[in-house]
């Protein structure tokens, strides 16, 4: 199966919540993706279905360096190369047996969707940190216009939430929904970083119900 | 969507113990049906605008069909016989394709990840070769010589042992295995899954047993099935595509598989393909 | 001490998964909640007249509330997971206990709908259940930010057993936990609790055990 390497960078996920040894689901205009990090700290991205019989890989699990599905338990190195079928111990799985891949490239403490022939780096955010991700049932547009702040790049929006600057990434999702992995400043203290997630929440229930009442 | 040529089959509508006056509705491939049981105790089924189906009672179920079956249900002549104990499991609905649901229940070498420390364990997770033909005379699928190592077989087993199996499909959604009885050595216990459609990507499921056990309580036996089927739903929600596809070239299937892929074969063959995903996707 | 159970009842599950966390040994009395409808039979509703399992009994004490479980094994073992250290403490845990009964009749509605095709608002449970997984998702990213891994600190107490199954088992009643990554992570925290139990629905970490070597008996691999 070919890299499925089709869309510009677009943020997926926060570093802090993808520890070693873990996976998550990922949803992509190409479809469904797992998103993984080996015991060694590798991020690694595949498409979210097993070759097999089809079960969605972000249900598996991470051991060592590659990523292994619950059905069956066949795993899969980091290239997307079927490592082990446990069903036939002594087999040396087939080079055909892949899952197709993507590439992510990490950059302070954001992970991003990366094209394999395009060199260009995530934007960063001097001065911000993140703070959390969250999805919200309904569109960029309207996340903008509620927030009320100003665009500052494809998908990326800054306001103010709760007296401070923040930083919104936006990715579109499946049916009209988004997903926020919002930004907060690096020297933002316990209270002001809970303060800002609160009034994310606030953010968050005006977009959906089409109030346009500021969170700040 | 067409219902082809699984429209003259026979399927699981209901328990046939749960089936009373009151009635009870539910789903048949889209098309809504009522079933109740007449004053004379006989179990009457019918569509929403009043056609009566055919009925027939057999394996603890009420079965019926959209179309004119042209057979008579299949049998399962170990069920019948004397000192089994008969365990009505109940209905659970799965989000999934009625065939998936049978093709999951055919498979083996999922056990040591999805049923961990009861059908199967890491390291014993090899599958040995067995045996798969369609029997043409009767029109199944049969997969015999099936040997696997299970740390609790059944609600009976004391400990890991090699189990035996055999697995035979008789009609597209319904599956009986066979396997060493732990309580009888040499009979042979009957499980089975039957598969009630009620859209392509959404099935009721009503698991149903023939045991040689007279020690284990009812209701033990129940939540043991139901045990080993509920860790099987949250994988057959998860699969991708939902359907169960019958191109070759959409899964790879290794040699532990052979019986999906006669059951896959099967499929096509007879143009059973509600639930199915025919082009790749 | 017995406890009258239904290996499916989420309810059940956290006394048993109290039980095995503190290494309390439970005499287990299978209930034929479904297909058989045993917990409102005569002699189920002479226990307990709501018609609800589990049902815990110890001597002359029975309880019917998984809640007051908890509490009753915590307080026979270990403090620890009583969550009550401060009054702050104490009350929060009495917030996540309470919080948990809306899990039951959300998550576990929609689950009963969906699963056992029991009669119900399906979407509505449904709405239900998702406020409260965002109510939960919001607590942990705070709780994250104070550095603790659990509900109400930065270990384990009763307020996470009494959450953990509804929520874990959400995706049973079609509500699914893709949008929140930190109740991934803190379901992954308890699941990878020393003696941590399974139920139907809820998978082993398989990567706590290491990846078994095959064709190389004693040899490193
Ligand atoms: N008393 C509550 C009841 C928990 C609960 O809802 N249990 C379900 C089984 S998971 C039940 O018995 N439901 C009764 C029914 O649905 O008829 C508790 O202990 O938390
Ligand atoms: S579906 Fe992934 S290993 Fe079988
Ligand atoms: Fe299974």
């Amino acid at each position: 199966m070919p890299s499925t390497d089709a869309a510009p960078l677009t943020p997926l996920a926060l570093s802090e919540d993808l520890p070693p040894a873990t996976v998550m689901p990922i949803w992509t205009p190409e479809g469904p993706m797992a998103l993984w990090r080996s015991v060694g700290g590798t991020l690694s991205l595949a498409a979210d279905r097993c070759p097999h019989r089809g079960m969605r890989l972000s249900h598996g699990f991470v051991r060592g360096e590659a990523l292994s599905c619950i059905y069956h338990g066949w795993s899969y190195d980091q290239g997307g190369r079927c490592l082990r079928i446990p069903a036939h111990p002594d087999l040396e799985p087939p080079a055909s047996i892949r899952v197709a891949t993507g590439s992510v490239l990490e950059a302070g403490g954001v992970i991003w969707r990366a094209r394999a022939d395009d060199p260009s780096l995530p934007p960063d955010f001097p001065g911000f940190v993140p703070l959390r991700s969250l999805s919200f049932a309904v569109s960029r547009d309207v996340i903008s216009r509620t927030l009320g702040g100003e665009s500052a790049g494809p998908g990326i929006l800054k306001g103010t939430l709760a007296g401070s600057a923040v930083i919104l990434l936006c990715a579109e999702q499946a049916e009209g929904t988004s997903l926020i992995h919002l930004l907060a400043p690096a020297d933002a203290t316990l209270d002001q970083r809970i303060a800002v997630s609160r009034a994310a929440e606030t953010l968050r229930r005006a977009a959906e119900t089409g109030t346009t009442e500021a969170a700040a | 969507m067409t219902i082809g040529a699984m429209r003259d089959e026979w399927y699981p509508v209901g328990l046939r113990s749960k089936v009373d006056a009151n009635g009870q509705q539910t789903l048949l491939m889209g098309e809504p049906i009522r079933l109740h049981e007449s004053e004379g105790g006989e179990i009457v089924v019918e569509t929403a605008d009043g056609r009566r189906l055919p009925v027939v009672i057999g394996h603890g179920h009420v079965w019926t069909s959209l179309g004119q079956p042209d057979k008579p249900l299949f049998a399962i002549p170990e069920a019948d016989q004397p000192g089994r104990r008969l365990v009505e499991v109940g209905v659970v609905r799965v989000r999934c394709s009625p065939l998936r649901a049978v093709e999951n229940f055919l498979d083996i070498a999922h056990f040591p990840f999805v049923h961990t420390d009861i059908l199967g364990a890491e390291p014993h997770t090899e599958v040995e070769r067995y045996e798969v033909e369609i029997r043409e005379h009767e029109d199944e699928v049969w997969a015999t010589k099936v040997k696997f190592y299970q740390p609790q077989a059944a609600k009976s087993a004391a400990g890991g042992i090699t189990t035996d199996y055999m697995y035979r499909v008789p009609a597209p959604t319904c599956s009986v295995l066979y396997k060493t009885c732990p309580a009888r050595p040499g009979e042979w216990d009957v499980i089975t899954l039957f598969v009630q459609p009620l859209t392509e990507e959404l099935c009721d499921v009503w698991p149903w047993m023939a045991l040689y056990d007279d020690v284990t309580p009812m209701t033990d036996l129940i939540h043991f099935q139901q045990m080993i089927f509920l860790q099987d739903r949250s994988i057959l929600e998860n699969q991708i595509p939902r359907r169960l596809p019958l191109d070759p070239g959409m899964e790879i299937p290794t040699r532990a598989d052979l019986t999906s892929v006669a059951y896959r074969r099967w499929l096509k063959r007879h143009n059973y393909t509600y639930g199915a995903q025919l082009v790749a996707q | 001490m017995k406890l009258y159970d239904y290996i499916l009842s989420p309810s059940c599950y956290k006394v048993r998964l109290l039980a095995a966390l503190l290494g309390i040994p439970l005499e287990l009395r299978a209930v034929d909640f479904h297909p058989g409808g045993e917990h409102r039979t005569p002699a189920l509703l002479a226990l307990n007249p709501a018609g609800s399992i589990p049902i815990l009994e110890d001597d002359d004490l029975r309880l019917t509330e998984s809640a007051a479980m908890l509490v009753y094994l915590a307080s026979l073992k270990s403090s620890d997971w009583l969550g009550r250290d401060t009054a702050a403490e104490a009350a929060r845990t009495e917030q996540w206990l309470s919080f948990a009964q809306r899990l039951t009749a959300s998550l576990g509605g929609a689950r009963l709908c969906e699963m056992l095709l029991r009669p119900g608002d399906l979407a509505a449970l449904q709405a239900a259940g998702i406020a409260a997984l965002r109510e939960l998702e919001a607590a942990l990213v705070e709780q994250r930010l104070r550095g603790e891994r659990f509900l109400v600190a930065d270990r384990p107490t009763i307020a996470d057993i009494a959450c953990f199954p509804y929520v874990a088992l959400a995706p049973d009643g079609s509500v699914s936990l893709d949008p929140y990554p930190s109740i991934r992570l803190w379901l992954r925290a308890v699941r990878a609790l020393p003696g941590f139990i399974e139920m139907p629905g809820i998978h082993r970490l398989h990567e706590l055990k290491p990846e078994p070597v095959h064709g190389a008996e004693g040899e490193p691999a």
